[in-house]
Parts: C-alpha cells; sequence; structure tokens
C-alpha cells in the first residue's frame, strides 16, 4: 500500500518530465522502426531476386555481425562517429533492427512455392506484379513477424541511448539507479514496457485487418 | 599423450596445494569500489596494506553502477570495506536528514545515519573531496571573463549542459535545486554517461558539464572548473567505511582502516587518477607507489 502510494506522488509530482522522458524514447524508437522497415524490407525482397549468392550472404552477414556486439560497446562508438544524442542512438539502434526484419521478409518469399509463382508468371504476371499480387500478400506474416519483433527489441533497447545522451526512459532508469529511486527506476522500466506491448497490439491489430482482407 | 596430461595436472595441483598453506590464518575480505578511479584507488590501497600487514586477503569488487548497490551488498554481507562519500547521505536514503552543504555537518550525518542504518564504522574522511562542480572550456571562461557559476548565468539560454544521468532528477543537490539556487537554466540538459560527457564538452557537443573536483579530465581536457559561489553542491568527502562486524572481530583491519584517515588530499588523489585515466597505467601499481612514497608499504 505504501508503494503505491509512493508510486502515486511521485508521479503527480513529475508527471511532466516522465512524459517527456516517455516522447523522446517514443521519438527515437519509431524513428528507428520507421527508417528499419523502409530500408530492410526493400532490400530484403531485392535479395530474394538476386542471382548472386555471395552478396547475399555478405549482407546477412553483415547485419549478423551489427547484431552481436553490446548495444553499449556500439552506441559508444557512433559517438566520434555522429556525435552525442538523438542521432547517434538512432544509427545504432537502426543496424540492430536489421537482421530481424531481413530475415523474417527473406524467409516469408523465400518460402512461397516456386511452382506458384511461375504459375502467376504462366499467366502473365510481370515480376512486379507477381511480387505486390502474389509473393508479398503470401509472407506477409512474415514480414509483420519481423517487424514485431524488431519494434520490442528496439523500444527496450533505446533505454540504453541515455548513455549516450539521447534522453528516452533510460534515463529515468539510470537516475534512479545513480539516486536510490526505485519509483524512477520501475516507473521507466514500466512505461517502456508499456510503449512496446501497445505497439505489438497495433501492429497486431493491424496485421488481422490487412491479412484478414486480402 | 594422456599421460603427460594426467601428470601436467598432478604437478598443478602440487603446486596449487603449496601455495594453499600459506593463508591458514588469514580471512578473505570483499571490498566494494563503484565506478569512479577514485574509489578504486581507495580500495586498492586497503588490499595492499592489509595483505602487507595481516595474513588476511581482500577481494576487490569494482564497477557498482552507484552506491545504492553498495550499501546493499553490505546489507547482504556481500561486503565488508567499501569507499563512500559523505555527500551520499542526502541522496534519498534518509527522509529525516535535514539538508545542508556544511561539510563537518554533512560527515556527521553521514557517520550517524548509515552507521546506525547499515551497522557500519564510517570513518573519518580519507583526505581528498570529490564535489560536483560546473566546468566549462577554460578559452570560454577566459574569453568572456567568467569566473562563477553566476557569471555563466548570463549565456546559461545559448549553452547545452552535459552531466551524469542522476544530477538531472536529484532533488537537493540535483539540477532542480540549482536553477533555484543560482536562478537561470541551460538551453539543454542532456544526461549521459560521464566518460562521453568529457568527449562531449572535447569536440563542442556540449558547452557545460558536471565535473568533480579531483577528476584529471580537467586538467586533460582544459576546463575551467567555477566557483560555486552560491554554496550549491554539497560536500563529497572520500571515506572508507567498513561493517562493524568486521571492525569489532578484527582490530588489526580497524587499524588499518585508520591509518588512512587524512591521507590524501585533493590534490594527491588528482595526480593519481592522472596516472590512471590518462596515463593507462595499473590502479595497483599507482597506489602501491603512492603507499610507498608515504613510507606505509616497503
Amino acid at each position: 500500500m505504501e508503494i503505491l502510494s509512493g508510486f502515486f506522488e511521485y508521479w503527480t509530482e513529475s508527471y511532466a518530465s516522465i512524459l517527456e522522458y516517455t516522447y523522446e524514447h517514443i521519438a527515437i524508437s519509431f524513428t528507428v522502426i520507421l527508417l528499419g522497415i523502409s530500408f530492410s524490407i526493400p532490400l530484403a525482397v531485392y535479395m530474394t531476386k538476386m542471382k548472386n549468392n555471395k552478396i547475399k550472404n555478405m549482407i546477412f552477414n553483415i547485419a549478423n555481425i551489427f547484431q552481436t556486439i553490446p548495444p553499449i560497446a556500439l552506441l559508444a562508438v557512433m559517438v566520434p562517429i555522429a556525435g552525442i544524442g538523438f542521432a547517434p542512438a538512432v544509427i545504432a539502434l537502426f543496424l540492430y533492427s536489421l537482421l530481424p526484419l531481413l530475415r523474417n521478409t527473406y524467409a516469408g518469399i523465400e518460402s512461397i512455392d516456386p511452382e506458384i509463382v511461375e504459375a502467376a508468371r504462366g499467366m502473365g504476371y510481370s515480376t512486379l506484379q507477381s511480387l505486390f499480387k502474389i509473393e508479398l500478400p503470401v509472407a506477409f506474416p512474415y514480414v509483420m513477424s519481423g517487424i514485431r519483433v524488431s519494434s520490442v527489441y528496439i523500444i527496450s533497447w533505446t533505454a540504453l541511448a541515455a548513455l549516450i545522451g539521447a534522453g528516452g526512459l533510460g534515463d529515468l532508469i539510470l537516475a534512479g539507479i545513480g539516486y536510490n529511486d526505485q519509483f524512477m527506476i520501475f516507473t521507466g522500466t514500466i512505461a517502456a514496457i508499456l510503449i512496446a506491448v501497445l505497439l505489438d497490439l497495433i501492429l497486431g491489430r493491424m496485421e488481422k485487418r490487412i491479412y484478414g482482407s486480402s | 599423450m594422456k599421460q603427460r596430461l594426467l601428470v601436467g595436472l598432478s604437478t598443478m595441483s602440487l603446486i596449487m596445494a603449496g601455495c594453499g598453506n600459506g593463508d591458514e590464518n588469514g580471512e578473505e575480505f570483499t571490498s566494494a569500489a563503484a565506478t569512479s578511479t577514485d574509489a578504486k584507488l581507495n580500495v586498492q590501497m586497503v588490499k595492499s596494506l592489509v595483505e602487507d600487514q595481516t595474513d588476511h586477503t581482500v577481494e576487490i569488487v569494482e564497477d557498482l553502477p552507484a552506491s545504492p548497490q553498495i550499501f546493499a551488498g553490505i546489507e547482504r554481507g556481500e561486503f565488508d570495506i567499501a569507499s563512500l562519500y559523505s555527500g551520499e547521505v542526502h541522496n534519498n536514503y534518509f527522509d529525516e536528514v535535514e539538508y545542508t552543504t556544511d561539510p563537518d555537518e554533512t560527515l556527521e550525518q553521514a557517520q550517524t545515519f548509515f552507521g546506525e542504518e547499515y551497522d557500519i564504522k564510517w570513518y573519518d574522511p580519507i583526505g581528498f573531496i570529490n564535489n560536483y562542480s560546473i566546468g566549462v572550456q577554460e578559452s570560454f571562461a577566459e574569453e568572456n571573463n567568467i569566473e562563477t557559476v553566476t557569471d555563466l548565468g548570463e549565456y546559461a539560454d545559448e549553452l547545452t549542459l552535459g552531466t551524469d544521468n542522476a544530477w538531472i532528477e536529484r532533488d537537493n543537490d540535483g539540477y532542480r535545486g540549482f536553477q533555484e539556487a543560482y536562478g537561470y537554466e541551460f538551453a539543454d540538459a542532456r544526461g549521459m554517461d560521464v566518460s562521453l560527457m568529457y568527449d562531449g564538452i572535447a569536440n563542442g557537443e556540449v558547452d557545460v558539464v558536471t565535473t568533480y573536483t579531483v577528476d584529471p579530465q580537467i586538467i586533460e581536457n582544459d576546463l575551467e572548473v567555477l566557483e560555486d559561489d552560491q554554496e550549491f553542491f554539497p560536500p563529497y568527502e572520500s571515506s572508507l567505511v567498513a561493517t562493524n562486524e568486521v571492525v569489532d572481530s578484527h582490530p588489526e583491519i580497524n587499524e588499518i582502516l585508520e591509518s588512512m584517515v587524512d591521507l590524501i588530499s585533493t590534490e594527491e588523489m588528482t595526480d593519481l587518477m592522472y596516472e590512471v585515466e590518462i596515463e593507462e597505467r595499473d590502479t595497483k601499481q599507482v597506489a602501491d607507489e603512492f603507499l610507498q612514497e608515504k613510507g606505509m608499504l616497503d
């Protein structure tokens, strides 16, 4: 009970700054997710059409390497290159979003029975027509699961961006660690969880609606 | 091949058994330090002195994120000795502590409140102070004739502040209190990792930093520490602490910790930290050299 009233007191006192941190958090992670989607999905589609396996493997390997660098290290490396704040945080997190988006989209399109694509071609579909009318709709659940997985990752990793001056809910968590305040730590954590869960819900709804209609 | 491995293993175990004999009477203590180099040097000195003068050994646990984790470890019985600062008593631990920036009062509060709450002995200060302070680039201070934190106010609305993540949200001695005491705020205030804060001011991405008074980065980055003319920042006098259990049952440890009171001045600690952080020398070497200079270690 005391804990609840403590939380309540903290929230009423500092809701303005909590909202600001939440806003910063959303700004960083949503920018990353949008950038990631608009870069990775077309790239993955293009990769399915690629004949050269070497280049394909190289792209996957690069994305894989980014995924294995500890986030703190990648963020720190970004500072001399892109400075402090929003930009380096977005670049670093963007690199993390690559692999799940690439892999899922690629796997989704690759999983389509070649005979179906062949049949479409036989019916006179152009490459683009077959892509948009057949391949992408069939691969859609895979693509969506890639988007959902990377979104959840990115929202949670955005907390680390506070280390390089980008703000966000990580600021609240780190401040709580340094200032011995559990309310700050938990508020930052809960807010980040809420953003992730809400976005996942929205994406799930979207998926159902689009998939249902296609 | 197998035989060789066996021979090797048995020789190794023999050697190891031989080493073990020396420490029969000794106990192992654990000493904790946060991420700051001064705290690491403190506990390293404790380790060297204890291992030199007694049969005990000291294991160091360092790079703890902040003091709350040290207190938690003390409470769980994981740490016996630690390096802490008096000003931490104002860090949201006790509602009943009256906020003050007077060094003696703060020390007394820390000794009383932390002493009772965590059943520890808070020794008198080791000698150096690691306060928060406001730093700007030397060239900037000279050009605009800025000497005090109040002087900086005139330019504040064009300046970006880089600080550690906690300072913005701290109550008494944090950014909000600062705005009240000095009557101005900066155009932007960004929390970040302390090491990046110095990179940031070196390459001009932030203009003002909350630096620490012992920090050799002040010298390295040509920073000017502005005079805290409103006496806003509370004192962070460094002290060693030990659990009462250890103090009572091991007078020899108590004696060693007592002997470290008033050992290191702020300037001396800055020099030592310069050796470790900028010259990248080993903490143990730097600590031992200092103790030898002081005649406390052969």
